[in-house]
């Protein structure tokens, strides 16, 4: 198989029950992260790279920072003239409320798409994979499902799927929601089918009234082929406001980093014509990841900063996660928070959360 | 049929810029980078689509390989309209042979049926190899207000520094009625920006002339604007206020990039657009400085700056000092190295407890001192000192 035979679906209000204040606003796939990415960079990107040139983004709600971000497709190389990025909000009153539903109202999109094969995956999973080595033993192992996972920890928040398989790959039972600790097999939401069997199984599974679709797949697994694939390097699910604040500061080990921005499968994102990072003669960074069209002239120590933000001379920022075009007043000192868009803060103010609980701001917050 | 632009801008960029020596061995000057994620042509560019200027054609001619590349369809400019946008323009051949552009003059002359399929009224000349922020449309009111045949942008400038530019002598009125060459005694310190507005109509008649005579070197100052001047016509300095530099020469270049770090100079980056690099934000390690420095994505520093901008993807390694110098994308400043009022080109690899450039205090004779410049994709080993002034195009070894 060829991976312009195959469409991607993603869906983009992953997680978002529990990723609570993050997508009060936005969905899942909008959410900022890494400094300059949103979370649908990762997955968006891993599709463009592997020459998946047709991709489907289902908007349930709060799409409109999606859409923005999104725009022609044309950051991620998916604004051809044969294919490209379509977003699939509900339509003529019909509502996403429920995922099997939701694939089954999109048939139409499945039906009317070139591609033979389908893959299925969250807004909310961050690696960088090169999903050609999915097709390919997808086809070698004459699979009529692949389901990906990774040996990892459960997530916060998370409700789990965990797969067992043999030797070859071969899945022998998926369970929903065990009782696990430590490590295990974590499917990650990210399936590769036929379009024909996919749409079939929908249409039964609507037929019979089977509409968790995690249950569905438990089903699959006893009538059909169905491999499991690992995916390899590194992986993380975003499922909660700590994971969350996790992953961000993990960004500053410099192994990951190389792991997840590879200049041969970079990570794609929108890109604002920002200039480079200026630091002032006050300046103090340590321990911290800076975008572009920034200026720094305060204390800044383990901190992602997102592009735009501003940091006043005497203010001391440690610990935090701060989105796009923050302004921080001097002499202000703020400990282990999540400050959102667009956040002004006056000059001289603490505020502080704590490691195991950062504090979020909200978007254009302006505290006074 | 093309819908009429009522400006079309052509910009020059194809002269060579051999006083950047290894820096445009293997590029066009327009396309030397610049202030940490630029290349010189964004200025230019930007101030066209700034200005609502959707027609620009770039004059290509020496290495236009880098140049058309980075130019591609124009999106980042917003320069790729249906019917209008960024094209990149070579010399071609035609029946009755081939040309290269022989000068400036002979660039527009060649591109007369370009500027045609627009009819535009008004014709924008620019360099490539300019760095400075400026709204065209002001001139071109100022142009229409005078009922002038040509304007051209006029900064003033030092006196001292006049007899090192064309000079135009002007009436009360901003008429000029003298071009005086790079002038031993200037007479004012009205400076040519090297920047005209033409009516096209004019501008047409005179290339026309000017192609036919075989005495001329098909030049812009030399030719087309005396010319024009004792025929006559009406040609008027447009004052401009503002940031404005020639980078021509390593000094001035080096400069330039320098003014981005001076909170004194007028120029921001605001509104100018480019190329991004693909990479995450850049990451500052525990323990180093980076004080009064410009630094783009994707770069890696672990070792002390200042004074100092860091293109896309640099790495600095521990215990590295990088002291009023530009190291441009993905070089790679090895551990324990010293880079002071140096350039450093794409790629280049200086090695460990290398010592690079030096900075003017540390030089008895001043002539010995100046920028060091070390060229693309060139390695300079451990240890190995490179002088000031220096300019390397050949790997040093350890």
């Amino acid at each position: 198989m060829k991976s312009n035979d195959v469409l991607g679906l993603i869906f983009s209000n992953s997680c978002e029950s529990t990723l609570t204040e993050l997508t009060a606003h936005r969905t899942t796939a909008s959410v900022p992260i890494g400094g300059k990415y949103r979370m649908i960079d990762f997955v968006l990107s891993n599709l463009a790279n592997s020459n998946v040139n047709n991709v489907g983004i289902v908007a349930k709600s709060g799409f409109m920072s999606l859409m923005d971000h999104i725009g022609s497709g044309s950051a991620w190389d998916l604004s051809k003239k044969r294919s490209g990025i379509t977003i699939l909000p509900p339509y003529a009153g019909v509502s996403f409320s429920n995922k099997v539903e939701t694939l089954y109202q999109l048939r139409g999109y499945f039906e009317d798409a070139n591609e033979d094969y389908v893959l299925i995956s969250e807004s909310n999973i961050i690696n960088n994979v090169d999903f050609t080595e999915l097709f390919y033993l997808h086809s070698v192992n004459k699979a009529d499902i692949t389901l990906v996972y990774k040996n990892m920890m459960v997530p916060e928040k998370y409700t789990p799927m965990t797969i067992s398989h043999d030797n070859i790959g071969k899945v022998e039972k998926v369970l929903i929601q065990p009782n696990v600790k430590g490590k295990c097999n974590l499917y990650l939401g990210t399936l590769l089918m036929k379009t024909e069997l996919f749409l079939e199984l929908i249409n039964k599974a609507i037929s019979e009234n089977e509409l968790d679709f995690n249950r569905l797949i438990q089903k699959w697994v006893d009538e059909y082929t169905v491999f499991a694939y690992e995916c390899p390097g590194t992986c993380a699910v975003i499922s909660s406001m700590n994971e969350y604040y996790r992953f961000n500061m993990e960004l500053m080990n410099g192994e990951l980093r190389k792991e997840l921005f590879k200049a041969d499968r970079p990570i794609l994102t929108k890109v604002r014509d920002d200039a480079p990072c200026k630091y002032g003669l006050t300046s103090s960074v340590k321990n911290s990841l800076v975008s572009q069209g920034c200026f720094i002239d305060g204390e800044v120590e383990n901190c992602v900063i997102s592009k735009g933000v501003h940091i006043s001379k005497g203010a001391k920022v440690s610990n935090c996660i701060i989105m796009q075009d923050t302004e921080i007043g001097e002499g202000c000192n703020l400990n282990y928070l999540i400050i959102d868009k667009d956040v002004k803060i006056a000059p001289n103010k603490s505020m502080a959360g704590a490691d195991s609980y950062p504090i979020h701001i909200e978007k254009k917050s302006v505290i006074k | 049929m093309i819908p009429k632009q009522k400006v079309v801008a052509m910009v020059l960029a194809g002269g060579q810029g051999s006083r950047l020596g290894v820096l445009t061995k293997k590029l066009a000057k327009p396309a030397v980078p610049f202030g940490g994620k630029y290349r010189i042509i964004d200025f230019p560019l930007s101030n066209c689509v700034n200005s609502g200027i959707e027609a620009v054609g770039i004059l290509t001619q020496y290495q236009p390989l880098v140049l058309n590349e980075y130019i591609g369809n124009g999106q980042p400019w917003d320069l790729d309209g249906m019917h209008s946008g960024a094209n990149c323009l070579s010399p071609y051949e035609a029946l009755g042979g081939a040309d290269w552009y022989s000068g400036t003059a002979n660039a527009i002359y060649q591109n007369i049926s370009y500027i045609d399929r627009y009819n535009p009224d008004y014709v924008l000349i620019l360099s490539g190899d300019h760095i400075y922020k400026m709204d065209y449309n002001e001139m071109l009111e100022f142009h229409k207000k005078n009922n002038a045949a040509c304007t051209i942008a006029a900064i003033d400038v030092p006196k001292e520094e006049a007899s090192r530019f064309g000079i135009l002598n002007t009436n009360k009125d901003g008429s000029i009625y003298e071009f005086d060459e790079k002038p031993e005694h200037p007479k004012s310190t009205n400076a040519s920006m090297g920047i005209y507005i033409f009516n096209w109509k004019e501008l047409r008649k005179y290339l026309i002339d000017d192609a036919n005579d075989p005495e001329s070197s098909n030049d812009f100052g030399k030719n087309v604007l005396p010319a024009m001047l004792e025929a006559g016509e009406r040609m008027f300095a447009y004052p401009f206020e503002g940031y404005w530099k020639d980078v021509g020469t390593i000094d001035s270049l080096w400069e330039a990039n320098m003014d981005l770090l001076d909170p004194n100079v007028s120029l921001d980056l605001n509104n100018v657009y480019s190329r991004n690099p693909m990479m995450p934000p850049h990451y500052i390690a525990d323990g180093v400085t980076t004080q009064n420095s410009l630094i783009a994505d994707g770069c890696n520093v672990n070792g002390d700056l200042e004074f100092s901008i860091l293109f896309a993807g640099v790495t600095v390694g521990k215990g590295a000092t990088i002291n009023s110098s530009i190291i441009m994308p993905g070089a790679v400043i090895e551990e324990g190295a010293k880079v002071e009022f140096a350039i450093v080109a794409e790629n280049a690899v200086i090695g460990k407890n290398a010592k690079v450039g030096a900075s003017p205090s540390e030089v008895k004779n001043r002539d010995d001192w100046g920028v060091t410049v070390i060229g693309d994709n060139i390695k300079i080993g451990d240890n190995v000192t490179v002088p000031p002034k220096a300019m390397i195009d050949k790997d040093m070894e350890g």
